[in-house]
């Protein structure tokens, strides 16, 4: 860590600026005092640019390089904006957003699926729920506490520690990124009344990878991920075992809520 | 750059057509409504009343643009962009005519993106958005009909989308794609006797009842109902922007009649006249008449529900969807999984989904019975008759 902090100096500092400004443009603990939004808006967008330039170049051609900040630039201006808002709704909608734009940076990643899914299930569900609740419980406006930061230093330097380790893992082992030859759909002329069978011209079982990475799971690296099939049979054949542990996970949170809510004989609706 | 340009001319001439289309859908609405309820319907503005929508549109582009003050006004502002965005963005994937037919001009394409993967889950992704309109509409006009209103879209809708996105998981396993147009593909090419809905009959009910719900459509309008809610959500608006909500509405009305032909009925495939080897001049044309009529069918449908199913009440719409369609849907699901990983014939699925049907009917029936009969005020049916047949003879006597 001693080593990574004198070999990036620039993006230690730029993180600790960045984190500054967050901190600055949080809606301040006390209601009258109103601290003025372009110095946090300055001091968060010079941190930014120094975190940003301390990387090396990319190496993608130019549309997906500007689509790229384009949808990068959305993400984290949505997240700023989500959490310095004052109003619950605002805040939500800013949220929404930023889903959206990380939906975008996972369509330039080709994974239209995992974009798909993440519409559907947090901008379509999640924030629609958490609308919902804020419209209820706040008929007669946002109450005082809503307007403002709770434990905003806590949040902020847990936030960018956390960021600081992951830039620190990205820069100092790059990680060998395994190519893969996204194949050809193979579009098999399927009679109706025949089922869909597996492509005869793969190997049932695909040779075992050099190094397993984790004992719950077992990437088969040679799948096409790009498809819609490649990604269920990966889903569901290489990492059965954690999709199994978390839908698990889901049920007894789910068998949880459902005991702690109120019956209705306790006065619920 | 051919392909851009004929993605171009398909994008402008769906949003050309939709708004008119939809212009007219309104007064097939009313005049089916008058004759349903033995009225005359608009008949005034040119021969009998052809021309009604576009006085009505004209109206509508010309009335004050009226925004109180009390509103959140970037919010009420966005609001009816966001429902006709979302339901125009949603078309995008339709295929709205024979797609890939040799005989189509090529200048010609039924679809304006075509071979997405996922065609499904996008158009189930961008309906998912749609709702933002409605809360934002709602909660934007400051007005306590619209909250109520916005707060019953948002649970309804959410409530909706589950059994929407499971009933069409059956048929994404049957045919191995959630691709349209292959979907589409596989129904033409096994001819009439491969239409999904032979084996999926209980799933084609529950999607299209929930794509009602999610369209905000009569019994399931809770979120505008006028008895007791002004307007619901769209209290507040008038004018264009109120035109936009409803735009959006029958957009979205057009793409679930697609969707429901699409997947259940075969596309544009019809016996005798539109079969996949059918050549003859203006094939193409004939076979794009056959999936539009199918389309207006459901709308017909759609709109004649209207005057036929009374409005649910709030806790049974939320009953509906959790109590019997959820479970219904899983238990059809499960039912072709069984049927896919045994291989047998898919023939099975349709006797399986009539009996899931009626068997899921008893079983919520006998339920209610036992929850009526656990509820503290409850009254014996028998005790009630002896009651009555007493204070009659008591008055009688009298």
């Amino acid at each position: 860590m001693n080593v990574w902090m004198q070999q990036h100096p620039a993006t230690l500092l730029g993180l600790v600026i960045w984190a500054f400004g967050i901190l600055w443009l949080m809606p301040s603990r006390r209601p009258g005092q109103i601290r003025s939004q372009r110095i946090g808006i300055s001091i968060a967008a010079a941190g930014l640019l120094l975190f940003c330039g301390s990387f090396g170049k990319s190496t993608s051609d130019l549309a997906s390089e500007v689509m790229f900040w384009v949808f990068a630039a959305g993400a984290l201006g949505c997240g700023v904006l989500m959490i310095t808002s004052r109003n619950p709704v605002y805040g939500a909608l800013w949220f929404a957003l930023s889903t959206l734009s990380t939906c975008g940076l996972f369509m330039v990643q080709s994974a239209p699926f995992l974009a798909a899914a993440t519409i559907i299930v947090y901008a379509g569900a999640v924030i629609v729920t958490f609308l919902f609740v804020i419209m209820l419980a706040q008929q007669s406006g946002a109450a005082g506490y809503d307007q403002r930061s709770q434990q905003a230093i806590p949040a902020t330097v847990a936030a960018f520690v956390l960021l600081g380790a992951l830039s620190m893992t990205l820069q100092s082992a790059p990680p060998q990124f395994v190519r893969v030859e996204i194949q050809a759909p193979v579009v098999q002329e399927q009679q109706a009344g025949t089922m869909m069978t597996l492509d005869p011209n793969k190997p049932v079982n695909p040779p075992e990878p050099d190094a397993i990475p984790n004992y719950l799971s077992r990437a088969d690296y040679k799948t096409p991920v790009g498809s819609l099939k490649g990604l269920g049979r990966s889903l569901f054949g290489d990492y059965l075992f954690a999709v199994e542990l978390a839908g698990t996970l889901l049920l007894v949170a789910s068998i949880g809520a459902i005991a702690i809510a109120p019956r209705r004989e306790e006065g619920a609706l | 750059m051919p392909e851009l340009l004929i993605t171009l001319i398909t994008i402008a001439v769906v949003v050309g057509a939709i708004p008119g289309v939809c212009n007219y859908l309104i007064l097939l609405e009313r005049k089916l409504s008058a004759w349903m309820q033995d009225r005359v319907g608009p008949n005034r503005v040119g021969p009998m009343g052809l021309f009604q929508p576009l006085a009505d549109g004209l109206k509508l582009l010309l009335k004050e643009e009226v925004i109180p003050s009390h509103v959140d006004r970037v919010l009420f502002l966005i609001a009816p962009g966001i429902s006709v965005f979302t339901a125009l963005l949603a078309f995008a994937v339709v295929p709205f005519g024979p797609v890939g037919d040799a005989s189509v001009p090529s200048i010609i394409r039924f679809i304006i993106a075509p071979n997405i993967d996922m065609g499904i889950v996008f158009i189930f992704a961008v309906g998912s958005l749609a709702v933002y309109g409605v809360v934002l509409g709602g909660w934007a006009s400051n007005n306590k009909y619209s909250a109520l209103g916005a707060l019953r879209a948002s649970a309804q809708v959410v409530s909706y989308e589950i059994p929407l996105g499971m009933s069409v998981l059956g048929i994404a396993l049957l045919s191995g794609t959630l691709n349209l147009e292959q979907i589409m593909k596989q129904q033409v090419d096994g001819g009439i006797l491969a239409w999904n809905i032979w084996f999926q009959p209980l799933a084609a009910l529950m999607f299209f009842t929930a794509s009602l719900a999610e369209a905000n459509r009569l019994p399931f309008d809770l979120a505008e109902c006028e008895q007791e809610l002004v307007g619901g959500w769209h209290t507040e608006y008038s004018a264009l922007k109120w035109a936009l909500f409803f735009l959006g509405e029958y957009t979205h009305m057009i793409t679930i009649s697609f969707l429901t032909s699409i997947l259940f009925l075969g596309g544009w495939h019809f016996p005798g006249i539109a079969e996949a080897d059918s050549v003859y001049m203006g094939a193409w044309l004939v076979k794009l008449l056959v999936l539009i009529s199918k389309a207006f069918f459901f709308i017909c449908v759609m709109i004649m529900l209207r005057w036929t199913i009374p409005r649910f009440r709030f806790d049974q719409l939320m009953e509906l969807a959790w109590r019997v369609m959820i479970p219904l849907s899983l238990a059809n699901l499960l039912m072709v999984m069984f049927c896919a990983h045994f291989g047998a014939s898919r023939w099975w699925l349709l006797p399986g989904s009539l009996m899931l049907f009626a068997a899921w009917g008893m079983i919520s029936a006998s339920l209610r019975d036992t929850e009526r009969r656990a509820k503290p005020g409850y009254v014996r049916k028998k005790a009630v008759v002896a009651h009555d047949s007493h204070s009659t003879s008591h008055s009688s006597a009298h």
